[in-house]
């Protein structure tokens, strides 16, 4: 152990039901460091600090601060010992102002009020650290970086010495960020170590001191100071380091050469979204897909790229351009009319967004297909021997494992749901195929049954638009690669032409 | 086969959960009439079998069950998509307010019975749906909590009937009271013995909303966007249009009810009777409607029970002296108690 350790997570592994969230990781933090945590979405980050945090306890491994072993059982213990975390979504109360969240849940005097003397302490740590709010406005009324100086004068409040930031700069602006950078030096200067988690590169680059690299739960390497740079950490976040195992971890799918349609089957047309909090939006984007052809988008999440798969279904979505099926304008259509010519999804969170979790098989897959001439009898009746006989092909054609279409949903697993949901979109003549991080959280042998359905799907000449944030999974099964970043269509790419290095570069704005 | 043996475990712990509640409920009235210083088991018979110990305690039962079962719909139907219709009551007035109208405007008229009755129990149905479609309309176009605007429109309902009952063109001069013309003869509806001609357009409103959950597309979506909204409007289901026609069927039934009220029990409006007898149903009906979690086969069972417990309770009052509102309490305990088993033990009812 080195002298200067100051948070020494070891052999930590945890699993959330099939999915190995941290596998084994090391990871050391030293005092009056800014330390980057940098990984893909879904690379483990948050959970690693929630553990450190005491949200959740792990499977396997032990944590030491200090050169002592720790048992952290809540966020009670790890605040008492100086860790104070910053989540990734505000965790204030909209309708509290900034001291009566801050106050809220810290350790004082109960029952007394006015809080005027605690009201000074905050407005004080505030003044000191450079991160200046206003006291008495209720936080609804507050912007995104005000909320997050709210939150980390909280968690400064409780006395913390190691700040953990969950990625701390989704919703910020430039100008903001800039603040929060000189927010950081300042911490240090005070004796506060930081522990900084985010997917751009760009920021690690410019804030921190020292970086972790995760990917797909597991540690890459510790880069320290002299090491940063970007090449290096591109290669680190997307690529393995062990070509072996690149080898067995990854699904082997068959693409063969074959025709392209002639006409596209799809035409996106300078399509705009006017961006929010909480997406980019869309900027101005062009494409056309053919028939025979699987079109990855490759995006780091929040990037625009829900957006691309919705907006295609739900054209009123957009603020300007036009898409076209079958070189029919879709403008101002219903997802139903859309569907009508062909088009089919499934969306990025299957059980938020893709099934009706109290309901049957079989009414989960008659769902977006209710409204077909097949499926209705006298135009209002459903003809639920038909549903029920569309379920059972789709059980047999996906091999979703359940001994009857009337099996309430929830009780499938992922992969299986996941499975019934890809299924749905086949109940009916299908020619543009839009899916969402439909193998997220899935083993690779269904993982592979998937590329496998959406291969077989292009080879009858039918067009799959595959939005995806693994860049791995993108380029096996992939004919064509679009970047995406901020919005932007960063470039196409041809299969001959994929590079990992490069796209992922693209991918993080490089 | 897997299917057959579904059914029989859901009934099964149906029965296990229903069970359980009313014995622990009849528990806590006992205990009740207990304190009190009653007989328990005389008290707990007459509850229980008022209804089915002479014809009249059958057909007050049956009485009281057509409108509760209406209010119940009311409440039940836009509960499936998750919000809360507090106007069954001010949808039923309305209905049975514009029945009187039409019905005491029309009468001189003296067209025959068959186009009568019909006719009024349209209005009914009409107007009690587009006053509920008003609640749902606000939600969908404007975002306006429907719990809100059906309160209020409850108390606008109210109103009317008071407006109705005291102006001068429906008012009967001869009433010291506010009360309205009786209508005609031809407007008004018979009985089987002693049970409610109505009985018959509560079996066909059952065996409707039962044909729209289960057989319609309609229904799907209303079921769909109850379970997922999110999901649903991913996969085409018209969130707007769906609670429009949500609240419309609720709003519908419950006017149906207050139309068939007027038509085959009261006759004629009186003011300030929505305050007894109308807002008796109205909460019931949300009451009833919990019981059963917004699962609309499971309505016409539910309403018929707690008619059994609102004719026992009256019973109770007049040949034991014992409060009617012990038994009040005890369904809202019924109430709890169901709820608290089934989301602890598992789901029944589905
Ligand atoms: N509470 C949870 N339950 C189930 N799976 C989870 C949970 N939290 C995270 N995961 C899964 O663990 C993996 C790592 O997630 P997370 O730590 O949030 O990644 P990151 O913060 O790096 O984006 C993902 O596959 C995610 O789906
Ligand atoms: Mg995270």
């Amino acid at each position: 152990m080195v002298e200067n350790d100051y948070i020494n997570c070891k052999n930590i592994s945890k699993k959330f039901g099939e999915v190995k969230a941290l596998d084994d990781i090391n990871f050391v933090v030293r005092k009056g460091e800014i330390h980057g945590l940098l990984g893909e979405n879904g690379a483990g980050k948050s959970t690693l600090m929630n553990i450190l945090y005491g949200l959740y306890s792990p499977d396997e491994g032990e944590i030491i601060i200090g050169g002592e072993k720790t048992n952290i059982k809540s966020p009670l213990d790890s605040i008492k010992i100086g860790i104070g975390m910053v989540h990734q979504v505000s965790t204030l109360v909209p309708d509290f102002t900034a001291v009566e969240n801050i106050i809220l849940g810290s350790e004082g005097e109960k029952f007394t009020l006015p809080i005027s003397r605690e009201r000074e302490d905050i407005i004080k740590i505030s003044e000191e650290f450079g991160l200046q709010f206003p006291a008495d406005v209720k936080i609804k009324e507050l912007s995104a970086g005000v909320k997050q100086k709210i939150e980390i004068v909280r968690a400064l409040y409780g006395g913390a010495t190691l700040l953990i930031l969950d990625e701390p700069t989704t919703s910020l602006v430039e100008s903001e960020f800039q603040q929060l950078l000189k927010s950081l030096k300042v911490f240090v200067d005070k004796g506060v170590t930081v522990v900084f988690i985010t997917h751009k590169i760009k920021e690690v680059m410019e804030a921190c001191t020292a970086v972790t690299v995760l990917r797909k739960g597991k540690v890459q390497a510790r880069v320290p100071k002299e090491e940063l740079g970007v090449e290096n950490l591109v290669k680190l976040m997307f690529m393995e380091q062990d070509i072996e195992v690149t080898e067995s971890a990854l699904p082997k799918v068959n693409l063969p050469e074959i025709e392209l349609s002639e006409k596209p089957v799809a035409q996106v047309k300078n399509i705009s979204i006017i961006g929010d909090d909480t997406s980019p939006g869309l900027k101005n984007i062009s494409f056309d897909i053919f028939g025979g052809e699987i079109l990855g988008v490759a995006a780091v999440s929040g990037n625009g790229e829900k957006s691309i798969a919705e907006c295609i279904i739900h054209p009123t979505m957009l603020d300007s351009g036009e898409i076209f099926i079958d070189e029919k304008s879709m403008k101002n259509n219903s997802p139903v009319e859309v569907f009508a010519n062909g088009v089919f999804y499934t969306p990025e969170d299957r059980i938020k967004e893709g099934i009706l979790n109290e309901g049957s098989i079989k009414e989960n897959i008659l769902l977006g297909h209710h409204q077909e001439d097949r499926f209705l009898k006298k135009k209002i009746f459903i003809d639920w021997k038909e549903a029920a006989s569309a379920a059972r092909d789709v059980i047999k054609e996906f091999n979703v494992a359940t001994p009857d279409e009337d099996l309430s949903i929830r009780r499938l697993s992922g992969g299986n749901i996941q499975k019934a949901i890809l299924g749905r979109a086949f109940v009916s003549p299908l020619k543009l195929l839009v899916t969402h991080n439909p193998t997220s959280g899935l083993d690779i042998s269904t993982v592979e049954f998937i590329f496998n359905k959406l291969v077989e799907l292009r080879n009858k000449g039918g067009a799959v638009l595959f939005v995806n944030e693994d860049l791995d999974e993108l380029m096996i099964v992939c004919d064509r690669i679009a970047v995406l970043h901020d919005g932007e269509l960063k470039g196409i790419f041809k299969r001959s032409e994929f590079d990992k290095f490069k796209i992922g570069l693209l991918m993080i704005g490089g | 086969m897997a299917q057959k043996n579904k059914y029989k475990s859901l009934i099964l712990s149906n029965l296990i959960i229903y069970g359980a509640a009313i014995i622990l409920a009849l528990g806590v009235i006992s205990i009740f009439v207990a304190v009190l210083g009653y007989n328990v088991l005389e008290a707990l018979r007459t509850l229980l079998t008022t209804s089915f110990k002479s014809s009249f305690g059958f057909s007050e039962t049956v009485k009281k069950a057509i409108p509760l079962l209406f209010a119940t719909y009311a409440f039940t139907i836009p509960f499936m998509i998750k919000f809360f219709n507090i106007g069954g009551w001010g949808q039923m007035l309305f209905g049975g307010t514009m029945t009187v109208v039409v019905g005491l405007t029309l009468g001189p008229l003296g067209l025959p019975s068959i186009v009568m009755v019909p006719l009024l129990l349209l209005v009914g149905i009409i107007s009690g749906g587009l006053f509920a479609l008003l609640a749902g309309f606000l939600k969908a176009k404007y975002d306006i909590n429907p719990i809100i605007s059906t309160i209020m429109l409850n108390f606008t309902a109210y109103q009317f009937v008071n407006f109705i009952a005291t102006s001068n063109i429906f008012r009967d001069p001869n009433e010291g009271h506010p009360i309205t013309r009786r209508l005609s003869e031809s407007s008004l509806m018979g009985f089987f013995g002693e049970i409610p001609a109505s009985i018959i357009l509560a079996v066909i409103a059952i065996i409707i909303v039962y044909l729209i959950m289960k057989k319609t597309r309609l229904g799907f979506e209303i079921t769909a966007v109850g379970h997922n909204l999110t999901a649903s409007e991913t996969y085409g289901i018209n969130f707007s249009k769906t609670i429009m026609v949500a609240f419309f069927i609720g709003g519908a039934l419950a006017g149906l009810g207050g139309s068939l009220e007027m038509l085959n029990i009261h006759g004629k409006l009186i003011e300030g009777f929505a305050k007894t007898s109308g807002a008796q149903y109205g909460v019931f009906g949300i009451l009833t409607s919990l019981v059963v979690a917004g699962n609309p086969l499971a309505v016409p069972l539910a309403a018929f029970f707690m008619s059994v417990l609102l004719v026992g309770a009256d019973s109770l009052q007049r040949t034991m002296q014992i409060p009617v509102e012990i038994v009040f309490l005890s369904q809202a305990v019924i109430v709890m108690f169901i709820v608290i088993i089934r989301e602890r033990y598992g789901k029944g009812i589905k």
